[in-house]
């Protein structure tokens, strides 16, 4: 087959699988093994994501892995991804400059809903890497205050050195937008640690919610959503105000790889973010 | 109607190889038949459906997504210069490439499989020319024309404008007034398979299909992935970079979700981690999850999985087995 050299000007909506180019401008340290990498689209565009939408990352090379956008669409200029070094891939992103580019397609799948969020109380519940795409979430209410009712930001890590956002969660817990909460599972010898000891669903008895008002969103690993739910029920909060943002393997983030399907559902399409009632029946989706 | 012997569809085929890119069925050297252009092999009408999956010619078992050269500029491929012309898709072919097409193109059209597809013609073949002189099903549409064997010619019959433009241009000895006797006898071909596979597909959405059952046949499989790689309407697929002399090249590739990695994420998490329910997924995706979805089944009994499968597990032989055991009528 014949080769084309595509024009500036048709350079990023040419295909479905063409990445766009995109400088990375910071890079921060969240972890020993976690990175925030921000990253400006090409000629000041915004990335025009919605809170818990996510972007496939190319290195090329080593190809494209998704990662979820960690910072809010009223943040603009940038984006924002928290990134473990899991992978070959982000191990790779993790050995990256600030000036170097990674190609970027999308941002793909369903989001939070902010609009039928507006008036409820709203429990912000994440674990481990959960907090990354949870954080797109939690800064909108953060510059969109008034639009939500009382708003928890419960945070379960592993271990002390494993909590992300450490820096966010300290101003978080003294903002009045947030009644904020963190643990973490055990705390290894010698390690200097004075905060909240146990597992992320020992948080939840304690809170004082209004069920009937509260919106629940969960991200973490797979093993926690099924402990924390059954905490939330335990509050009076049914299946239908429980959101959830689930994590599969994607290789295209369109719907056409088949790496992602929940049963009859394909994570990148009809996901990552789903309301529980809708999934709560589906083999294997959590 | 014309009436066409295999030397003047041969005839027809090359008097239009300057205006397309042919893709026939022809004899190899080993004695099987694929797709191919005239010069490959002889052409070969009679046997029935291509042993590969057909929808390769589409969707091809590697494709190229990007070169990224050492300039830095992103070179897409271009599409080729010339429209595919497929002969020798079976009826079952032909809904498949419908079912597929709808798949592409479903929320975000996947580019690479529409340059190959747009402007493309698809000619079924039907009738009396089926393995060991088999009567294969007549389409009757979803394809652009389709020559039906009577036994030993076949009756042009088009069904779109670029089927009739084509078939002003075949030269044939002969007309014909109607293929009514043919149709009927397509018919009156047995539908034993296609109420198994809805029976099975029923007793699956039902929950009646116990967990021991996938484990019994995933114990089966031997993750060799010919299902996957025959059927014509698995469309999943890895994505992977190769560089070479500091060109880099972001290639697709099939995938086989009865591989262990199919679904593994990086951080170790496997939602199909064990073979029964990638068995199950399997033939679950095509019976049950895909009528959730589209409203319909996607296995089109073309067979391939069957005949591919060297455990005997494909999807007639399974749901064969669900009908047999979780039936009503067969619960004892």
């Amino acid at each position: 087959m014949a080769v084309e050299t595509k024009t500036e000007k048709d350079k990023d909506s040419a295909s479905l699988y063409r990445p766009v180019f995109c400088r990375i401008v910071r890079i921060s340290d969240l972890t020993p093994t976690e990175k925030l990498f921000r990253i400006e689209m090409p000629e000041g565009r915004d990335l025009n994501q919605k809170p818990g939408q996510f972007v496939q990352v190319s290195i090329l090379g080593l190809g494209e892995a998704p990662i979820s956008v960690s910072s809010s669409p009223t943040r603009r200029g940038y984006f924002e991804l928290g990134v473990r070094n899991a992978g070959a891939l982000t191990n790779a992103l993790h050995q990256l400059k600030v000036g170097d580019e990674v190609g970027i397609r999308g941002p793909f799948g369903t989001f939070f809903d902010v609009e039928k969020f507006k008036g409820k109380d709203m429990l912000l519940i994440s674990g481990g890497c959960g907090l990354a795409p949870m954080r797109s979430l939690i800064q909108y209410c953060e510059d969109r205050r008034g639009e939500f009712g009382k708003t928890f930001v419960i945070y379960g890590a592993k271990a002390p050195a494993d909590v992300l956002y450490k820096d966010e969660l300290e101003i978080w817990q003294g903002s009045d937008i947030f009644e904020t909460h963190v643990t973490v599972d055990n705390i290894p010898q010698g390690t200097c640690y004075d905060g909240h000891v146990g597992l992320i669903t020992t948080l939840i008895p304690p809170l004082e919610i209004e069920p009937e008002k509260s919106i629940a969103v969960v991200v973490g690993p797979p093993v926690m959503y099924r402990f924390v739910i059954m905490e939330l029920k335990k509050k009076g909060i049914r299946e239908e105000q429980i959101v959830v943002s689930l994590e599969r393997y994607m290789k295209c983030g369109v719907g056409k790889c088949g790496h992602c399907t929940i049963e009859h559902l394909y994570c990148c399409l009809d996901g990552p973010v789903f309301w529980f009632n809708e999934i709560s029946n589906l083999r294997g989706a959590i | 109607m014309k009436s066409l012997t295999i030397t003047e569809i041969e005839q027809f085929l090359k008097s239009v190889e300057p205006e397309f890119d042919l893709r026939v069925p022809i004899r190899l050297h080993d004695g099987t038949r694929s797709l191919g252009g005239l010069n490959e092999g002889p052409l070969s009408l009679m046997g029935g459906k291509i042993p590969l999956k057909p929808t390769s010619v589409f969707f091809p078992q590697t494709e190229r997504v990007f070169t990224r050269e050492s300039d830095g500029e992103i070179k897409m491929e271009k599409p080729g210069e010339k429209p595919i012309l497929v002969v020798g898709y079976t009826a079952e072919d032909a809904d498949c490439l419908e079912f597929i097409d709808k798949f592409f193109s479903e929320n975000f059209r996947d580019d690479l499989y529409f340059q190959k597809r747009d402007g493309s013609v698809i000619m079924v073949v039907s009738g009396k020319c089926g393995p060991d002189g088999g009567f294969l099903k007549i389409a009757g549409g979803k394809c652009d024309l389709e020559l039906i064997c009577d036994g030993e010619r076949f009756i042009a019959q088009a069904y779109t404008e670029k089927g009739r433009q084509l078939e002003k241009k075949m030269k044939a000895s002969k007309e014909v007034g109607d293929i009514d006797s043919l149709k009927k006898m397509s018919d009156e071909l047995p539908d034993d398979d296609l109420k198994t596979i809805q029976k099975a597909s029923e007793l699956i959405l039902a929950e009646k299909v116990p967990d021991a059952f996938w484990v019994e046949i995933g114990d089966r499989c031997i993750a060799c992935t010919s299902c996957n790689y025959a059927c014509p309407t698995c469309t999943c697929f890895e994505v992977y970079d190769r560089v070479h002399d500091g060109t880099t090249v972001r290639e697709r590739m099939w995938d086989s979700c009865q591989l262990d990695g199919f679904m593994r994420e990086a951080s170790g998490h496997n939602p199909m981690g064990t073979e029964d329910i990638r068995t199950r997924r399997r033939i679950h995706h095509k019976l049950a999850a895909d009528v959730t979805r589209w409203g319909h089944l996607t296995c089109y009994l073309c067979g391939r999985c069957d005949d591919a499968c060297p455990t005997n597990i494909g999807i007639k032989s399974v749901s064969r087995m669900i009908v047999e055991r979780y039936s009503q009528a067969n619960e004892k």
